[in-house]
């Protein structure tokens, strides 16, 4: 009798564990659930506030995300919403935050970031850093994004080479600019990204008129053009036709170049909802 | 101390004891054997896997089906190379009813509504599926990119119904402008009547004049007024009844221009309609969006990444 009720209990035990230790399994799923969905509602949010225009609940929201990804340590959660905060702090205006938002990624040698959030972490901080003129570090930041590039022929090969070339003009090196702006156009046909496509048309086009070609510039710059029409971004539409009045004057169409004038100013001040229009982007 | 037991009462306790303990024990491996039953714990069962760049929408446990019939279940996934390897558990015994060029589809067992299940859609190879062998794998067809579908062949028709409506609508606006001209000419038919009359008038005055002052033309006058008296009157019934007949053609004119205008009147609220159940349409299907269960066919596909655009490094971010 002794056997068969201790071969009972221990089924019983046994039962017992197996069931209460699926029980602690699902609380602690549970727990990482509730965790995840906050996430991804602070995620959604931000999307939400990013697509009304609502930049800075949207900055507040991704901070939220970000500090919710590092409790879980989701690593690519943590990337992600990094670079989105970075994203949106420089829409804001404000570079120190956007910098330090990238930090999470770019000074956290504890975390497994893949090599792709890598790439994306140090691009966005080359953009960070030359979009506030700081030319030197982007072009550190860049150099390392375009290393680890190659290394993994990664998909954001276009957009460094863009970098680079816009650098190597902001620099006055405009030869070395045009010859990148010209890789990235190729580079971005073949990945058909018609983004950066535009972008690199654009700075080529610079490139040339910075080189005393503005004749050659007018082509490239009403590539791009037609590609951010069929984007749909006003001021790249207006970088556009600034760039293309600009060469077309110094290529003596004196008639082309004012039309390409009002058409800035017409953008412009549509952008502006009517009221008045900055004209620096167009006599710059 | 001791406590003295009846020993009649307590006889074969022990043997009573055992059986209770023994059907219980054989009750519980009972239970337990059912459960493993059920689990699929006594069924054979192969792996095979596939890769897909994105899992949104694939769980564990998700069942899989061949014909609509489960044969199996997502067993893991894992992140790997190019994205995301599911590994599928199937019961040995179907896995040869699986040819080698079949594909997994994801899809849900009512369009877009039922249950998310992994669909193998077999191939025509003659040979069979290896166990661990990797298949191909196709996305769900989202409902956003079946909206555009309809979107795109919709908004066509309806551009076209909008500008046969409005051709229709300035049609009817030309018809009631000659009507309006038409009933016009009518309202001053009667004053040219009186303007006829009185021309008949003058002239037999001017023939009684002319009688008195001319004696010696007085058989030719005499004639002619013979022949302007029978002349006249035959005018003016035929002038009357071409009046008559004008003045019926109007009414009919004006009768025809009123049914037109309560065709357009009606046809119009026709078109309205049409533009507001198209707009309505697109707002349900933007509502059905954010409502469950349909929420999860229409989330994006990227992973919620801002665009990298080197557009922000020309310092032009911040004017967004």
């Amino acid at each position: 009798m002794r056997w068969l009720a201790a071969g009972l209990m221990a089924l019983s035990a046994a039962f017992t564990a197996g069931c209460g230790g699926g029980k602690a399994t699902a609380n602690g799923s549970n727990n990482t659930s509730l965790s995840q969905s906050r996430l991804t509602q602070a995620e959604t949010r931000a999307a939400g506030f990013t697509k009304s225009g609502d930049y800075q609940n949207a900055a507040r929201q991704y901070a939220e995300a970000l500090r919710i990804a590092t409790t879980l340590e989701n690593a690519d959660a943590i990337a992600a919403n990094a670079i989105n905060l970075s994203v949106v702090s420089q829409w804001l205006g404000r570079d120190n935050d956007a910098r330090a938002a990238l930090d999470a990624v770019l000074t956290d040698s504890h975390t497994a970031f893949s090599e792709r959030r890598k790439i994306q972490a140090e691009l966005r901080r080359a953009i960070v850093e030359l979009g506030g003129g700081n030319t030197g570090a982007a072009a550190i930041w860049a150099g390392q994004a375009q290393q680890r590039c190659s290394a993994t022929n990664c998909e954001y090969a276009a957009g460094i080479l863009n970098v680079r070339a816009q650098i190597e003009l902001d620099s006055g090196r405009a030869a070395e600019a045009a010859q990148l702006a010209q890789s990235a156009a190729e580079r971005s046909r073949s990945s058909g990204s018609r983004v950066e496509s535009a972008n690199a048309l654009r700075t080529l086009g610079r490139a040339r008129y910075a080189q005393g070609q503005p004749a050659a510039a007018i082509e490239p710059l009403k590539q791009a053009l037609e590609i951010d029409r069929e984007m749909g971004d006003p001021r790249k539409i207006l970088a556009d036709l600034a760039d293309l009045s600009r060469a077309a004057e110094a290529a003596g169409d004196a008639a082309a170049a004012r039309d390409y004038k009002e058409r800035g100013l017409a953008v412009s001040r549509a952008m502006n909802g009517g009221r008045g229009a900055p004209e620096a982007a167009l006599t710059r | 101390m001791s406590v003295a037991l009846p020993t009649r009462r307590f006889a074969g306790i022990v043997a009573k004891v055992n059986a209770f303990l023994l059907i219980a024990f054989v009750l519980v491996l009972a239970f337990l054997g059912l459960v493993a039953y059920k689990q699929g714990w006594f069924v054979h069962q192969s792996p095979i896997h596939f890769v897909t760049a994105n899992a949104l929408g694939i769980n564990k446990g998700m069942p899989v089906k061949l014909h609509g019939f489960t044969i199996g279940s997502v067993n893991d996934m894992e992140l790997a190379q190019g994205g995301v390897d599911v590994k599928l558990l199937i019961g040995s015994e179907y896995l040869r009813r699986i040819p080698q060029d079949s594909r997994a589809k994801h899809a849900r067992e009512s369009g877009v509504i039922g249950a998310s299940v992994i669909d193998i859609v077999p191939g025509k190879a003659e040979r069979a599926l290896a166990e661990g062998a990797q298949i191909s794998f196709e996305p769900a067809r989202g409902i956003n990119e079946i909206i555009d579908d309809f979107r795109r062949q919709a908004i066509p028709a309806f551009n076209e119904v909008k500008a046969a409506m409005s051709q229709v609508g300035h049609a009817g606006e030309d018809v009631t402008q000659i009507l309006a001209n038409l009933r016009q000419e009518v309202e001053q038919l009667p004053a040219t009547h009186r303007a006829i009359r009185k021309l008949v008038e003058e002239a037999a005055q001017a023939t009684a004049d002319v009688s008195k002052q001319a004696a010696v033309t007085l058989d030719a006058v005499d004639k002619v007024s013979r022949t302007v008296d029978r002349t006249i009157p035959e005018v003016s019934e035929k002038l009357v009844s071409t009046l008559q007949s004008i003045d019926a053609a109007a009414v009919q004119a004006r009768k025809t221009g009123e049914e037109v205008q309560l065709t357009l009147r009606a046809a119009r609220p026709l078109v309205e309609h049409s533009e507001v159940a198209a707009r309505e349409a697109g707002d349900v299907l933007g509502a059905a969006k954010r409502v469950w269960p349909l929420s999860d066919s229409f989330k994006e596909t990227s992973d919620g990444l801002l665009p990298i655009d080197s557009f922000e490094a020309e310092g032009k971010g911040r004017s967004r």
